[in-house]
């Protein structure tokens, strides 16, 4: 083996990413790993929270050996300049999912009015449940004037009038009363998130404690809120997911098919090109070019929802984004938005890929721009189809190389999915878990990071955790490692504790569940409030915990929070900058039990995390009075 | 006399002193003008990279005898006689490259400089700063340094320092790494985790 083959196996445990990286050094063309070396060392004021750019009499940095600077032109000390730092992020990341799920409300709106013909409500009976939460007369209504309503609504809950967000009322009452109490329960979505961004502006809140503080309502106003909103609106349109059968890894690219592939995050666009692949009208012109198909494919979140829904393969997750391209078997990628990496343009460059933008709040050097509204997405996703095809014709059959075969996976495995297969309630899980068969669970979620090695976090995680009969339910870019890994199979219920093989094995379904995309991971919230009312407790007192091993974004540093503020520990593999204010880390990995009763845990190695998230696990058990092991 | 003087444990890594020696070593000598210069200004001091992420400073540290200036042949390698600072003379310089092969520390680059003959690449290395330090300015990385990795100050004081340090460290059991910050020595150990992980 070559040094090179060496370098490559430390960037990625993926065979398929291996080989595409060793082809992409032939073809030189540049990979995020290669950025990522040239990047260091990273700054380390930066890495540690402590450079604050929020004003112009600075930018200011904080030495954290003492000597230097202590305090910024303002008077921010290390702990405030971390705080606003984190807050920052936190807002960031709301403000990402919440207005992913602003553009599905919006598209629900046009449905409404008729004027969204590529959309429908495929989940009446979905709409009609949720409009009675939003407090909506739902009797004699018909379906679009119903969805009119609850798009109004959601809107509502977006601004500023309400005095809580109303999918709150979801959350386990000990648990709302605590928010209450805290002051944290989220009045409005964009509300928490300006509120942040006012609130870190020079001279406004510098007591840090009450910056983070704001930060978990901000976190909660996403994950109870636009994110919510989000999920349980692309199940209104597009169906709730339910176990569907699919294949992942770059091997579902096909040699003699045009392959498109959807990459982003919101269904609104993925759908409507799901359907223009279908068209006969396309596939008479692909044979027509030589092809024998349309293949379409994803990545990264978008490819998660078409996953979930439709078991439309997916090709890999963030860090496969580039080498997708690197296979030379791509006639378009059609992206929306987040998480899409610009180098994506450098990369099709070398081959004949088409890159394709379609948001109008998402545009890319070197993409052609095709926007995407309700009112036209169906016509644009006919011609981009149609582009795709011709460009089969342009692929130079010499640079093409398409690795490893696909690998099976059960996917769509959404709350009501779960709740089917188990009869139609959460009962069978309560009792395994009461039993002990099945010990807890973890939701394992986020990203992919090129500080640590691609899926590796991920797979040693999840392998450790269903080994010692903990469930795992994954999103996100996690979802697609560990399918991947073949762990979503019910083959891997071999690598399962005899409990959690024996429960999961009378189901069907396999040791790793597939909740969804990352805005998904509000099914999980979903799940442990209906598990804690099931045993009337809050959610702090569950034996479930969340993990990001790999995570990159600030999305992903929401998610956490909301995680946390919700009840549930939850284990990061990267650290957050946050390690300039030791303050703020004894606080977030300590402090927070006692305002939340959960808190977070850094820990890079997945053997030693999982090892922190089953002792978490068994003493939760113990609380409840149920058997605990080796505490 | 004064010498800069690098403290790696200290280095976090941002560049800053990079960034600061291109600007002292530019014609304007102000970052917006430099950025607009042509040649492109470029630094004289080089962070290295550990397998785990740490920096630091590399930079001339200006030898006696120095090998980069015994194995010049056109002899454009001089020293101060007052500073004792290892310069070299554009107009001489043939970018041979003899200075880089000779030199232990690997801090020879070559390039055009706005001081050099037109478009002519030349043997560019650290050269203290000699210009500022005769309006009584610090070096530029000094100056950049929010950390003090980089220290401008007698050697023989630094070198107390250290041997204060270590006579705590045998005689009174403190260890070295005490010196770390909390909140770095929490970044470092992760990386080194990370790194270690990696490398598995």
């Amino acid at each position: 083996m070559s040094t090179t083959d060496k370098k490559f196996e430390q960037y990625t445990v993926t065979r398929d990413g291996q080989l595409m990286l060793a082809k992409a050094a032939r073809e030189g063309v540049e990979t995020v790993w290669d950025r990522f070396a040239a990047q260091q060392p990273a700054c380390g004021f930066c890495e540690t929270g402590l450079s604050c750019r929020n004003c112009v009499m600075g930018p200011c940095r904080i030495d954290p050996f003492g000597e230097g600077p202590q305090k910024g032109v303002c008077g921010a000390d290390a702990d405030i300049i971390v705080a606003r730092n984190l807050g920052r992020m936190i807002a960031a990341g709301a403000a990402s999912h919440s207005d992913h799920g602003r553009d599905l409300v919006k598209v629900l709106a046009q449905v409404a009015q008729g004027r969204a013909p590529g959309y429908t409500i495929k989940e009446p009976e979905k709409l009609r449940r949720v409009a009675a939460e939003y407090g909506l007369e739902t009797e004699g209504k018909d379906d679009l004037t119903l969805a009119g309503e609850l798009a109004q609504a959601m809107l509502e809950d977006y601004g500023s009038k309400q005095e809580r967000i109303t999918l709150l009322a979801r959350a386990p009452q000990p648990r709302r009363q605590l928010w209450d109490r805290l002051g944290i329960s989220p009045r409005g979505i964009d509300r928490e998130t300006s509120e942040m961004m006012h609130r870190t502006h020079m001279g406004v809140d510098n007591d840090w404690v009450s910056i983070l503080l704001h930060g978990l309502r901000n976190a909660l106003s996403d994950g109870w809120g636009g994110s919510m909103i989000a999920t349980e609106v692309s199940d209104i349109l597009f169906g709730i997911p339910k176990p569907v059968s699919g294949s992942v890894n770059l091997g579902v690219l096909k040699q003699d098919q045009v392959n498109i592939i959807v990459h982003g995050h919101n269904p609104v666009v993925s759908e409507t090109v799901t359907a223009a692949c279908s068209l006969p009208e396309m596939l008479a012109l692909a044979q027509e070019k030589g092809a024998k198909g349309i293949n379409l494919v994803g990545v990264c979140c978008t490819g998660n929802e078409l996953l979930m829904r439709h078991g439309i393969p997916m090709a890999g997750n963030h860090l496969t984004t580039e080498l997708a391209l690197v296979t030379g078997a791509v006639e378009m990628m059609i992206v929306d938005y987040q998480c899409i990496m610009p180098a994506i343009s450098d990369v099709a460059a070398c081959y004949h890929t088409k890159l394709i933008s379609t948001s109008d709040k998402a545009k890319f050097p070197g993409m052609q721009h095709v926007e995407f509204h309700p009112h036209n997405a169906m016509d644009q996703a006919v011609e981009l189809v149609r582009q795709a095809v011709e460009n089969f014709t342009a692929r130079d059959p010499d640079k093409v190389s398409i690795p490893v075969e696909p690998q099976p996976v059960l996917s769509g495995l959404s709350v009501e999915a779960m709740l089917e297969a188990m009869g139609g309630s959460a009962g069978p899980l309560l009792e395994a878990i009461k039993s002990g068969k099945v010990r807890g669970a973890v939701g394992i979620v986020g990203c992919n990071n090129p500080r640590i090695r691609q899926d590796y976090g991920h797979l040693g995680l999840t392998r450790r955790l269903i080994a010692n009969d903990v469930l795992v339910l994954d999103t996100g870019c996690v979802s697609v490692a560990t399918a991947r890994g073949g762990l979503k199979t019910t083959q891997a219920l071999e690598q399962a504790g005899p409990g959690l093989k024996e429960v999961c094995g009378a189901l069907g379904i396999p040791p790793v569940l597939h909740v969804g995309s990352c805005v998904d991971n509000v099914r999980i919230l979903v799940l442990v409030s209906a598990l804690a009312q099931a045993l009337d407790c809050d959610i702090s007192d569950l034996p479930v915990a969340g993990s990001a091993p790999e995570w990159y974004s600030e999305k992903a540093v929401t998610i956490a929070c909301y995680f946390v503020a919700s009840g549930v520990f939850t284990h990061l593999g990267p650290l957050p900058p946050v390690a300039g204010s030791p303050n703020v880390v004894k606080l977030l990995t300590e402090g927070l039990n006692d305002v939340v009763g959960a808190a977070f845990a850094v820990e890079p190695d997945p053997e030693k995390a999982a090892q922190l998230l089953i002792t978490h696990i068994e003493r939760k058990r113990q609380a409840l009075g149920l058997d605990a092991r080796g505490v | 006399m004064k010498k800069v003087i690098i403290h790696p444990e200290r280095c976090v890594g941002c560049l800053q002193c990079m960034l600061a020696c291109a600007v002292a070593h530019s014609a304007s000598r102000n970052l917006v003008g430099a950025l607009q210069e042509e040649p492109r200004p470029r630094p004289r001091i080089h962070v290295g990279v550990t397998p785990s992420g740490r920096g630091f400073p590399n930079r001339c540290r200006h030898c006696d005898p120095a090998p980069c200036m015994a194995a010049c042949l056109p002899g454009a390698i001089f020293r101060d006689p007052t500073t004792a600072t290892v310069l070299i003379d554009p107009d001489r310089c043939i970018a041979c490259a003899s200075c880089a092969m000779a030199c232990p520390f690997g801090v020879l680059r070559f390039h055009p400089t706005f001081q050099a003959p037109p478009g002519k690449e030349v043997a560019v290395k650290c050269d203290n700063c000699d210009q500022r330090q005769a309006q009584g300015l610090p070096p530029a990385c000094v100056e950049a340094c929010l950390t003090r990795a980089l220290t401008f100050e007698e050697p023989d004081q630094a070198l107390k320092r250290q041997t204060d340090r270590i006579s705590r460290l045998v005689l009174e059991a403190v260890p070295y790494a005490e010196d770390l910050p909390a909140s770095l020595s929490l970044l470092r150990a992760l990386k080194q985790a990370t790194a270690e992980m990696n490398r598995r």
